[in-house]
Parts: C-alpha cells; sequence; structure tokens
C-alpha cells in the first residue's frame, strides 16, 4: 500500500498535477525525460490569447 | 512495472547528469569552457550549446549536465577534464552511473505530452530542400528574445551565409598566416615567389610551388569573402510571412485527426512578429480557422485588425522557392477559383500534435490502451482515466489540446489521484 502519486512527464500538465498534489498534501514522484521539467510549453516564447511570456 | 491500484511498484531509471545535483551552483562556467559545440535541441537545432549544459537557461532543476556522447571524455575516449577543473564547487562526476530507482505509488498521472509531425515527408512542402519554410516551434524560437536570434527574424538561409562567412574568414586567416610565415622566413613578397617559380628559379630550403598554391589560395578565399560579405550587407529581416494550416493533421495521407491548439498557435506568432517589426505582414492559408475557446475568437478578429493578418481560405498545393531562396507559395483561391502564387520571405507550417515516440512502449508498460490515433483511450464522460484502474491522463498524452485544456484536465487527473489514495487511505 502506498499513497504516493507517481507523475510521469514534466511538462506544463505534469508540473500542474504534480503541484495540485503537492498541495493537498500528497507525497509525488515526478519522472521526466530531459534534464528539465517545462517540457513543449517552455520552447514557446508567448501563449494565446494573452500573449503572455510562456516561461 | 507490477502491481494494481493502491500499490504500484515501478521501476525507474535515473540517468547520470554526471554533475553532484547537490553541489552544482548552476555558475555556468563549465559551459562556458567547454570545448564541444553541440546542435541545440532546446532551439530546434538553430542554435548552438557545448557538451556540458542546461537545457535551457531557466530550466529547472538548475543545475548542469554533461551530454555524454558529446562528451570528448565521457563519449570519445579523449583526455579533457576542462569542467572538472574549472567548476568551484567541485560538483564534476565522471564515474556517476545510471540508476535503478524503486518506487511505490498508489496511483499514477500519466503527463507524457506529444511529439511535433515531421513535415519533411510531405515533399510538395519542401521543408528540407527550402531553407525558409520552417516549423511552427522553429518560428517560435526564431521569435524569442532568449532564441538564436535574439528575436529578430533573420531568415534561416541567411544565417547559413553568416555562418558560412564566418568560417571563410576562419580559414582565410590560416591560409594568410601561412604566408606570412614564408615571406618573412625568406623576406620576399609572394609576386617575387611567383615570379622566381616561373623563371624556374629554386630557393634553398623552401616550396615555392607550396608558397605560392597558398597564396593562392588566400586570393580566392578573400574573392568569396568580398562576395559573401556584400550579400549579407544586403539582408534584411522577414516581413511578408505565409502560414499553413493542418500540416499533418485533417490529412487523410498521415492522420485525420485536428490538432486543436495550430490555429491559434499561428495566429499567436503573426501577431508577435508584428508586435516585434510593425512592417511585417501575415497570410495565414486555412481551411477553416478554428478559434472556439475562450476569447479566442475575439484574438482572431483582433489579429485581423491590429496585426495585418490577412485570412486566405484554401489548402496549399505546393512551395517552390526562387532564386533569392524566397519560398513561393502555389494555391487556390476559393474566392476567385484561380490557382495563384504568391512570394513570401518565410514560410510556417503549422505542424500537427502527434503521440509521443514513446506512447506504445508507456501503454504496454502500464496497461493502459491507446487509441485509434495513438493517444491514450479514455472514455467521453470520463476523460481522465485511462483503461485501467488507478492510472489517470492529462494534457496532450490524451490528444491534443491547448495549454488552458491541459492546466485544467491536469488539475482533474490531480484531483482523481487524490481521491484514489486518499480514499484507500481511509479504508486501509
Amino acid at each position: 500500500m502506498s499513497n504516493d502519486v507517481l507523475v510521469i512527464g514534466g511538462g506544463i500538465a505534469g508540473i500542474q498535477a504534480a503541484l495540485d498534489l503537492a498541495e493537498m498534501g500528497i507525497q509525488v514522484h515526478m519522472v521526466e525525460r530531459l534534464p528539465s521539467i517545462g517540457g513543449k510549453m517552455a520552447q514557446l516564447d508567448k501563449t494565446f490569447p494573452t500573449n503572455d511570456c510562456a516561461i | 512495472m507490477s502491481g494494481e491500484v493502491g500499490a504500484f511498484k515501478v521501476k525507474v531509471l535515473k540517468k547520470a547528469r554526471y554533475v553532484n545535483q547537490d553541489l552544482c551552483t548552476g555558475c555556468g562556467s563549465c559551459a562556458e569552457k567547454c570545448p564541444s559545440v553541440v546542435v541545440d535541441a532546446y532551439n530546434e537545432g538553430l542554435g548552438q550549446r557545448k557538451a556540458i549544459y542546461k537545457y535551457f537557461p531557466q530550466g529547472i532543476p538548475s543545475v548542469f549536465t554533461i551530454d555524454a556522447p558529446n562528451c570528448r571524455q565521457l563519449g570519445q575516449g579523449k583526455k579533457c577534464g576542462v569542467c572538472a577543473k574549472v567548476c568551484q564547487a567541485k560538483a564534476i562526476d565522471y564515474e556517476q552511473k545510471d540508476q535503478e530507482v524503486e518506487l511505490e505509488a498508489g496511483a499514477i498521472v500519466l503527463a507524457t505530452g506529444y511529439e511535433v509531425f515531421d513535415p519533411s515527408v510531405i515533399p510538395e512542402y519542401g521543408y528540407d530542400r527550402i531553407a525558409n519554410v520552417v516549423t511552427a516551434m522553429e518560428f517560435e524560437r526564431l521569435l524569442s528574445a532568449s532564441g538564436p536570434t535574439t528575436g529578430h527574424l533573420d531568415r534561416p538561409s541567411d544565417i547559413a551565409m553568416e555562418r558560412e562567412l564566418e568560417e571563410l574568414e576562419k580559414e582565410h586567416k590560416k591560409v594568410n598566416r601561412q604566408v606570412k610565415q614564408f615571406e618573412e622566413k625568406c623576406g620576399k613578397t609572394s609576386q617575387e615567389a611567383s615570379d622566381m617559380l616561373k623563371a624556374c628559379a629554386v630557393l634553398e630550403g623552401i616550396d615555392l610551388q607550396a608558397w605560392v598554391d597558398t597564396a593562392a589560395k588566400a586570393e580566392e578565399l578573400e574573392k568569396r569573402m568580398a562576395d559573401l560579405k556584400q550579400k549579407v550587407a544586403s539582408f534584411k529581416t522577414a516581413k511578408k510571412i505565409a502560414f499553413i494550416q493542418c500540416v499533418g493533421s485533417r490529412d487523410f495521407r498521415f492522420n485525420r485527426f485536428c490538432s486543436s491548439y495550430c490555429c491559434m498557435h499561428s495566429v499567436k506568432e503573426a501577431m508577435i512578429a508584428n508586435e516585434h517589426d510593425s512592417e511585417v505582414r501575415s497570410s495565414i492559408f486555412c481551411m477553416d480557422l478554428r478559434a472556439v475557446g475562450r476569447n479566442f475568437e475575439e484574438y482572431k478578429v483582433r489579429g485581423g485588425k491590429q496585426s495585418n493578418i490577412e485570412y486566405i481560405r484554401g489548402r496549399v498545393a505546393e512551395i517552390t522557392e526562387d532564386d533569392a531562396h524566397n519560398p513561393v507559395v502555389w494555391y487556390e483561391s476559393t474566392t476567385t477559383r484561380q490557382v495563384v502564387h504568391d512570394v513570401f520571405d518565410m514560410v510556417v507550417l503549422a505542424t500537427a500534435c502527434i503521440p509521443s515516440e514513446g506512447a506504445p512502449r508507456l501503454a504496454q508498460l502500464t496497461g493502459a490502451e491507446l487509441d485509434q490515433n495513438g493517444f491514450f483511450k479514455t472514455h467521453p464522460f470520463s476523460p481522465l482515466n485511462t483503461t485501467r484502474p488507478g492510472i489517470f491522463v492529462c494534457g496532450c498524452a490524451q490528444g491534443p489540446m491547448d495549454i488552458p485544456e491541459s492546466v485544467a484536465q491536469a488539475s482533474s487527473a490531480a484531483a482523481r489521484a487524490a481521491e484514489t489514495v486518499s480514499v484507500r487511505k481511509a479504508a486501509g
């Protein structure tokens, strides 16, 4: 039995899920293939529909 | 992976960074001195990085990693050790090994994302032939102030020519040094050497033929450099840009599904390009422009009114290239029923969102099935549940979607996972 959650992928979806779980007091393990988290969104300059910076 | 909901057991391969994560301060002096230059995947191959690198400057964790296959010491068996020498924190560890870590979890969230469609399989768009035809992600990096062109819309063909000039200058410097050596050694000019060679005279200890050849090579390089310099001086940033929608999606040859975010992505890129330079005009070629999210329609209209964007209904048939490396777009105008063509400075392909390469393997490992398109299968009324209890999916691993939708799904998946582990905790 374990009360931890495993999140596979550290892009925007994985990060959001992991943060939500952590805020609920749940221990999260995140696995990411690349040296940094951020995923495709980190490659974007701005995002629609507000033209806010992606990072 | 083994076990079931409430008690999954997972083995994870933790890859070696060859840098001690607890010691590295992220100062970057290692990357400054590293002698191996590598093409940068983060910048879609448009920039360069070193073999010891941070994936991107703001990357988290803020520590460096050695890309072992490209490292002289680790991958190529040469003696180097420069990064270890310059690292003040003593964080470099060439002996670090990949580790197998065993984790236990009550629930799993799959957020493995997507891959971008490779447009080089569409011959008529000429992505691999025409330098100034780029993907939307490449264009994104060109637009970025932290990207390889610091946000200037330099065309890839121009960037390549500037690099060629740099290489020529380097070579010229080398050849010129050799010529100078000859001249200094003998106290004669290269012209005199050439005359002597013609007169069949001999200069002791000197290979006159080699001297004359080297001098000729230097001269030829100078000519080529002058030519290129003139061209480089006339370069302008891209002003007229075409965006082509549905590249690899809604296309029966490749993927039938709609890639969902690309319409808005192209509108955004065209708006930002115009924001950088108000002379930029964009044409977006689309079958229909799908602006279905909250405030998206207003955004699209604003782009057309304020950012010089023209929306053209039509499917582009072919892209060719003229002598000045300008892409020429051929299409049928559905309003005039004529086949027309237009010359652009640059073409951006709105490439589709496709299932990530590792999805089939992950499906096999976890027992969560894939749908007919290769994304993780879910039921319309429970869009976060995979076919395996205790395993949830969110974001583009489930299908193409934009950032707001990914974030909403992620929060929902987190709630479902939390529910799973806390219900079991209360019961257990």
